[in-house]
């Protein structure tokens, strides 16, 4: 599947999240795995525009790529943001506190990290390369 | 799928009705309907879900802003939420701080 370049704003996260779908589509993944690929590679995404881009006054696109193999799917996700390892950030441990005592950060990379099979991160030069990996 | 946030309010009710996908860039509409809905000193807060496909982080959110706004007091209401809308409901515990119900009946809550 071809992949795709888009601006590293907010509007873009509707492309990413349909073109994450169509290939989940192609894969055969079920309804419950396309959601959660979806929303993992949406919940970076967003931190990517939102943390890598706009916070830090950098302008950039993101590539967004599909690779299938017989045993799973795997979305990449390269930004020329600031550096950002969701794998180093601490899972949120006030999960069972009442909403009133929660923390406002750290529930989308909690979600992604546990919405797919496997979640890397990689620092290439300038680039953050985010790997989402789902078994078919 | 349009997102749409609908405020109702009612004697000690806010009800918002939404429908469509909840994510970064539709979560501030639903804020400021929490909001609205906040100014008026509600008793409870209710929220329709059942035509909601999809909620990301940005949504979650908003319901940690509207429990911190509006009080610990002030209940919140999750009404026929999707199957996996309802996944990361649980998945990130807010089930245990909110009343989840298939359909909503003031005169029961009341009650």
């Amino acid at each position: 599947m071809e992949s795709i370049i888009v601006s590293g704003n907010l509007e873009s996260l509707d492309v990413i999240s349909d073109y994450v779908t169509t290939a989940a589509e192609k894969a055969n993944l079920d309804s419950k795995k396309t959601y959660k690929l979806r929303l993992a590679v949406d919940e970076i995404a967003t931190n990517i525009v939102i943390h890598g881009y706009q916070e830090a006054e950098i302008k950039g696109e993101i590539l967004c790529k599909a690779e299938f193999s017989d045993t799973s799917l795997k979305i990449h996700l390269e930004d020329s943001g600031m550096q950002y390892d969701a794998t180093q950030k601490e899972q949120p441990d006030d999960l069972y506190k009442p909403l009133e005592e929660r923390n406002i950060g750290g529930l989308g990379i909690y979600l992604a990290i546990n919405g797919v099979d496997k979640y890397i991160y990689e620092r290439h030069g300038n680039s953050n390369l985010n790997i989402f990996i789902v078994n078919r | 799928m349009e997102f749409n946030a609908i405020l109702e309010t009612a004697e000690n009710t806010a009800k918002i009705i939404l429908s469509g996908e909840l994510k970064a860039s539709t979560a501030p509409t639903f804020k400021t309907e929490v909001e609205k809905a906040a100014a008026t000193n509600p008793q409870r807060l209710v929220l329709v879900m059942k035509d909601l496909s999809y909620m990301a982080s940005a949504g979650l959110r908003v319901l940690i802003f509207a429990k911190q706004k509006m009080g610990a007091n002030v209940d919140i209401y999750i009404i026929a939420p999707q199957e996996m809308v309802m996944d990361t409901i649980k998945k990130t515990g807010f089930h245990h701080s909110v009343k989840i119900m298939d359909e909503y009946d003031n005169d029961k809550v009341e009650a």
